[in-house]
């Protein structure tokens, strides 16, 4: 559980008349995971070729796939499912049904729309003119006038009429445009004026006739053309209705047979033969073993070739030498197995990056302490309620991973802050059970009940509704942060010990990680000498918990910096900062808490005595204010949590960058595997 | 005179405050890079939010200055 599935790497060599079976055979089987065979192989290799499958496969794909872009079919918005046996026996027919019925309208739809595009294009090009309405015809054809089209920003006639000493006809539409008949000795010159005056030009365009008249000829056309439009759509979509669930259908299972024939692309091949290498789950081979024995029969070789284990080699490079290039290790592939619980945790773990194979699994350690924090953090029944449950709804309703993982992380954060905020913190909506002041708001005299102090015994030891208040214990909360802090990084260490110990030997792992764990100690060791001498009686005695901690950290500081050199020394302020990083904890709690107190005291004390109307509306602000602190909590506890996990506790141990375990296997959505 | 109490509370303010807005300094470019990163691969989220909030503890020790000035008031 705490490391990831141990791994095998197996040999598949058989002749080529048992590839097809064989490639459905690794398909079925859902725990083979494919190593490509290097392009450049081994000698007498090549790689193998597709399935004669393929090619058939690929060219209906394609045709279908063009079908699904004149239809406009959306896969994934269709449930129904199809048996297999049914498409391949009905694929041809029907697609050359569809084909025939869709190629004419699909071709006329594609015309329209160019007309379409065309029309308005003309209509944008002439819409300017129907503001000056001459005849378009007399805007050409004269040997001795030029004429000039276009924006300007300023009223140009007075300019005009200095520069062209009054030759020349002007057309002003509303809206700046103008139109402006020159004789063409004096356009240069009616051109140098106009351009001074912010003038863009607009071309002329084609034609006789009326602009007004004209646009109101195109508009007519495009309302034809968009009637006829509808109508092809219409069509489609009756098409569409018949053929969609089909076509899904068929598009699925083509590309299943397409994948599955070009598996071979993945082997090695000679000419009568292939080999494949592929890591399956130690524990599952003799399943698969059996699988291949009954399915193919001595037909096929499979082995053993190696079962990984978790050790690294250092590969010491002996120099640089392009005959012998240093063999790089390859990557494990990685499974993670968990139960249930645990399981749904998987995504926080993948957000950072998949742990390598020889690495314990973080998964656990981010399942349990996750909530813990962010339980500590928002720590009120009153958010921890809704957090459950809304939490509860993302796992019953979500697919997607990211989904699915805000709402683990909303459930069981919001399981926590029940938990510590009935029995630590003893507050709902940031209001106590009860109050020891006198006089302050609780829920008791709020309601006018009588709470019980005490909920209920175990052993001696009574249980209580609540012990610390968020803003009253500050104090306490730091120091027990810290606390927390310190218990996390002491179990990050450890975990980091395991690993370097599996990774690189016990040696290693005393200096790399045991050296920090005595510097941790003895930090810990520092903190009781530093609350018992600095904070509670300011004198600075030396006892034997400062001795304890100056032996500790500098046997392990010593340890370190042989394992590390001097960068251990400048690692060393981490310790302080990471443990003091924890105090986060309290730090949310306390923000939370004094926003609530805030608008506990406007809703509550301030407006609501008013009575009548001021009651209602004391108690729109209390749900206002209460929304905005709980959905806050949501991003300061939720990312503050995560955030403890991964750079506080995974800095430990943590190296990730594994490749993910991913086993041949089909998925149907669309389609019912037949038995052959 | 001016209150000694109050002066506490000014420099527990300046504590939260100043450190509040070393952290946001540095953490905008970080994070602005950290986005980049991300647009060209998603998977490096991860990655992208440890870096940026490394500098999220300079603000912790503010607070933890301003708690201490502010209990000892």
């Amino acid at each position: 559980m705490l490391l990831p599935e141990s791994m095998s790497k197996i040999l598949v060599v058989g002749t080529k008349d048992q590839l097809p079976a064989t490639i459905d055979l690794l398909y079925s089987l859902e725990n083979v995971h494919v190593i490509d065979f290097p392009s450049d192989g081994e000698e007498g290799f090549t790689l193998g070729s597709p399935l004669s499958a393929a090619s058939d496969a690929s060219l209906k794909l394609l045709k279908l796939r063009s079908m699904e872009k004149d239809l406009e079919i959306d896969g994934s918005a269709y449930k129904e499912k199809i048996s297999v046996k049914q498409i391949e026996d009905t694929l041809q027919s029907t697609m050359d049904e569809i084909e025939k019925q869709i190629s004419g309208i699909v071709e006329s739809k594609n015309s329209m729309q160019t007309r379409l595009s065309e029309l308005n294009g003309r209509i944008t090009l002439l819409d300017p003119f129907k503001k000056v309405d001459l005849d378009l015809g007399l805007y050409r054809g004269y040997s001795s006038l030029g004429v000039i089209a276009g924006y300007s920003q300023i009223d140009p006639e007075t300019a005009l009429k200095d520069a062209l000493q009054n030759e020349y006809e002007l057309f002003k539409g509303s809206d700046s445009f103008i139109v402006l008949f020159v004789p063409l000795s004096k356009l240069e010159e009616a051109q140098r004026t106009l351009s001074q005056q912010g003038f863009s030009e607009v071309p002329i365009p084609e034609g006789k006739g009326m602009p007004s008249q004209m646009v109101a000829e195109l508009e007519s056309e495009i309302a034809d053309v968009n009637k006829q439009l509808e109508d092809i759509e219409a069509k489609l979509a009756e098409i569409r209705g018949n053929y969609a669930s089909f076509i899904a259908a068929a598009d699925e299972q083509l590309s299943i047979i397409v994948e599955k024939a070009e598996l071979p692309l993945r082997m090695g091949a000679t000419e009568h033969s292939f080999v494949l290498e592929a890591w399956v789950p130690e524990k599952e081979f003799s399943s698969i073993s059996d699988a291949f024995s009954k399915k193919v029969g001595d037909n096929v070789y499979l082995e053993v070739l190696c079962t990984k284990d978790r050790k690294e080699e250092h590969a010491e490079p002996s120099g640089y030498n392009e005959e012998e290039p240093v063999e790089v290790e390859e990557e494990v592939p990685v499974e993670l197995k968990h139960g249930k619980t645990v399981g749904r945790f998987t995504f926080f773990t993948k957000l950072l990056s998949t742990p390598r194979y020889n690495e314990i699994d973080p998964t656990i350690t981010i399942a349990i302490f996750f909530p813990i924090f962010f339980g500590l953090m928002v720590g009120d029944v009153g958010y921890g309620i809704p957090f459950t449950i809304l939490g509860l709804i993302g796992l019953k309703r979500c697919k997607s991973d990211e989904w699915r993982g805000i709402a683990t992380m909303l459930f069981y954060g919001g399981i926590a802050s029940i938990f510590f905020g009935l029995f630590l913190y003893g507050d709902m909506f940031g209001i106590e059970f009860h109050s020891a002041e006198v006089g302050a708001i609780s829920w008791e005299t709020l309601l006018g009940v009588s709470l019980p102090h005490v909920l209920f015994n175990i052993g001696d030891f009574a249980v209580q509704l609540g012990y610390v208040t968020k803003l009253g214990s500050v104090k306490l909360l730091l120091y027990a942060c810290i606390w927390v802090g310190i218990a996390h990084l002491i179990l990050g260490l450890i975990i980091g010990f395991y690993n370097t110990t599996i990774r690189h030997g016990l040696k290693a792992a005393v200096f790399e990680k045991l050296s920090w764990l005595l510097v941790m100690i003895g930090f810990a060791f520092g903190v009781l000498w530093a609350i018992e001498n600095l904070i509670t009686s300011q004198a600075m005695a030396l006892d034997s918990n400062l001795i304890i901690a100056l032996v500790l950290a500098i046997v392990g500081l010593l340890m370190a910096v042989k394992a590390e050199g001097g960068t251990a020394i400048i690692e060393a302020p981490e310790v302080l900062s990471n443990v003091l990083s924890y105090t986060r904890i309290a730090a949310i709690g306390m923000s939370k808490a004094g926003m609530a107190l805030a608008f506990n005291m406007i809703a509550l004390e301030m407006i609501a005595p008013g009575g009548g109307i001021m009651l209602v509306l004391g108690l729109l602000v209390f749900i206002i204010g209460h929304l905005m602190i709980f959905i806050l909590a949501i991003i300061s506890a939720g990312l503050h949590s995560v955030r403890l996990e991964y750079v506080e506790l995974f800095n430990k141990f943590f190296e990730g960058g594994g490749v993910d375990f991913n086993p041949l296997k089909i998925v149907r959505k669309h389609t019912i595997a037949t038995e052959e | 005179m001016v209150d000694a109490e109050g002066l506490i509370a000014v420099g527990a303010g300046l504590a939260v405050g100043l450190a509040g807005i070393g952290s946001g300094i540095a953490e905008a470019n970080i994070g602005a890079a950290a986005v980049g990163a991300m647009a060209e691969n998603e998977k490096l989220f991860g990655k992208g939010l440890i870096l940026t909030v490394i500098p999220e503890t300079i603000v912790i020790f503010g607070l933890v200055i301003s708690i201490l000035l502010w209990i000892n008031m």
